[in-house]
């Protein structure tokens, strides 16, 4: 896969706005999606995910704001962008008389370049070479999902763009589609993927931003939203003396017990080797240290009911 | 504008292999064209053997002219059928955004799509044209029968009567962005809504600025009334010319402003 720019970013959007008459659908909208990540666009029905991919995509114009794919500006460089793009937007839909392959064809005229010469390779690369000769029309939900993969790899893209790809898949399909998007990144291409699936999304990204409203809340890594290790749980055989150790160290913001267990919360995350020697040292036998790893869903919910309560 | 841009070979490659491998439509085209010229010829030959002195035979220049207004008229129906699918069949199958995130231009993908359909359709015309053309020869008879040049004349003026009607339902279809209500408007244009207002002749000059009025004054006037399917109004070749091209440009021209300006 070729890359035509230099730009840590493939997605950026500034102030990017939708209004469909009085109702704004997309408010403000910053956006950085980084390279070679698997990026998820995550956010309820309803909060303005698959406008703001119709907006990337030239589907429908901004209100305001400005957008940018692979560092170029769109829509003025509208083309030149999304010809290293693949993208699916809703369900992926197909002409139901024509067989896998002669609709893959009909994107490959409208690609241009050498896409005609990659429909066999895409066809074998999503598992669906025996059946490319079918007509659509007999194809399954997860047929078509692969198929509008392959329709993306005709690109040789160095984004995929998907919008709510695991709708209506079996648990098999959104295995195997999960299995596609990490294969993927493998690959050196960066996955732009919208959801309502909170545990989907956590599964298969490693970045995130979550979108409510029309406005994007957080954004950042999947570990930093989760805010994992910044708590860091500890059992140990004379809690009170562990508490003493670990309340002296700078890298400590406060000690919580439980009675059981100390819920520390931590500055500094690298600072848990260190917490660790100090609490051997001072003769605590440590029988758990465990950072906390709170679940995308928790923080999403957290998330939300504070701009809730904050209204 | 960019190569992107400029409607391709392969795109219209492409958009003519939609329509070839749609059975139904070739189906019903046949019908429309090939099909209706052979049932008429050969009910008007069966008639002509069982009672030839009532019945005068199938061929000879009054019968080129009906057939050709038959081929007109239906090729007309085929012309509107053919138009709005390939006007709206990829939004009425949802694939017109997945084509337009390919980056393509807007204006390529829409401008393509008129030569495909016309290259489909061209040759179910000119296989009935055909058909009517050896019939009205071949079964001459007693009638005088057509020369090439009368032949040549009538067949372009079916074609052109064809393609004018198949431009206006690409253009109809891509602006209502639905086949099924383009077929709708261009058929009740074509039969109903063009007739009447030609025959209203209190509309005086109105009535030469209507297309069918156009076409009616080119029909050869060699096939004298048998053709006819209006009042002629005697108009210029320069009018004619000028009815016909700004009727299919206007209509072309505010089909593609819309397909590149609405939603995808």
């Amino acid at each position: 896969m070729q890359t035509t720019s230099i730009s840590p970013y493939v997605v950026e959007t500034a102030r990017l706005t939708k209004s469909f008459g009085e109702r704004t659908v997309v408010r403000g909208v910053d956006l950085r999606v980084p390279r070679g990540s698997a990026f998820g666009y995550l956010g309820p029905n309803g909060a303005g995910k698959t406008t703001l991919i119709r907006m990337l995509l030239g589907l429908t114009p901004a209100t305001s704001g400005e957008m940018k794919l692979l560092g170029l500006p769109v829509p003025q460089r509208r083309t030149e962008a999304l010809a290293r793009i693949g993208a699916i937007v809703e369900e992926p839909r197909f002409h139901g008389h024509l067989t896998g392959r002669e609709n893959l064809r009909v994107v490959a005229a409208a690609r241009g370049g050498d896409a005609a010469t990659r429909i066999e390779g895409a066809l074998e690369q999503v598992g669906l070479a025996a059946r490319a000769d079918d007509r659509v029309k007999t194809y399954s939900l997860g047929m078509r999902q692969r198929l509008g993969i392959a329709r993306c790899l005709l690109a040789d893209p160095e984004v995929l763009i998907l919008d709510e790809p695991m709708n209506g898949l079996d648990p098999a399909g959104i295995q195997e589609f999960r299995g596609f998007v990490r294969s993927f990144v493998e690959e050196g291409r960066t996955i732009v993927l919208s959801s309502h699936l909170l545990d989907e999304v956590e599964k298969t990204c490693d970045h995130v931003a979550i979108v409510d409203h029309g406005t994007i809340v957080a954004q950042g890594s999947i570990a930093e939203l989760r805010g994992d290790g910044h708590v860091l749980f500890v059992e140990a055989d004379d809690p009170q003396r562990a508490r003493t150790v670990l309340a002296s160290s700078r890298a400590v913001e406060r000690v919580v017990d439980d009675g059981t267990v100390l819920a520390v919360s931590l500055l500094d995350l690298a600072a848990v080797p260190d917490l660790n020697r100090r609490l051997v040292e001072a003769g605590v036998a440590v029988r758990r240290l465990e950072p906390q790893h709170a679940s995308l869903e928790q923080r999403f919910l957290e998330i939300t009911t504070r701009l809730e309560n904050a209204a | 504008m960019t190569a992107l841009a400029l409607p391709a070979p392969r795109l219209m490659g492409a958009d003519l292999l939609k329509l070839r491998r749609n059975r139904g439509l070739a189906a019903v085209t046949t019908v429309l064209t090939v099909v209706a010229v052979a049932i008429t010829v050969a009910v008007m030959e069966l008639l002509h053997v069982s009672n030839a002195a009532k019945h005068g035979p199938a061929g000879g220049v009054t019968n080129l002219a009906h057939l050709a207004a038959l081929v007109a008229m239906l090729g007309a129906a085929a012309a509107a059928i053919v138009g709005s699918r390939i006007g709206a069949g990829d939004k009425d199958a949802g694939v017109y955004r997945e084509l337009v995130v390919t980056g393509r231009s807007r204006v390529a993908l829409y401008l393509s799509r008129i030569p495909a359909g016309f290259a489909y359709l061209l040759p179910f015309v000119a296989g009935a044209y055909a058909l009517a053309a050896v019939s009205a020869v071949a079964l001459a008879g007693s009638s005088p029968a057509p020369g090439v040049r009368l032949l040549a004349l009538t067949g372009l003026w079916t074609v052109l009567e064809v393609a004018f009607f198949y431009v206006l339902s690409v253009a109809i279809a891509a602006l209502l962005g639905s086949r099924s209500y383009a077929i709708g408007v261009v058929l009740a244009f074509r039969l109903a809504i063009l007739p009447l207002v030609a025959s209203i002749s209190a509309l005086g000059i109105v009535r030469e600025l209507m297309p069918n009025v156009a076409l009616e004054a080119l029909t050869p006037s060699a096939l004298g009334d048998a053709a006819r399917q209006g009042p002629t109004i005697a108009m210029s070749t320069a009018a004619i010319a000028a009815v016909l091209v700004v009727w299919a440009v206007a209509a072309v021209v505010a089909a593609g402003w819309r397909d590149v300006t609405r939603d995808a």
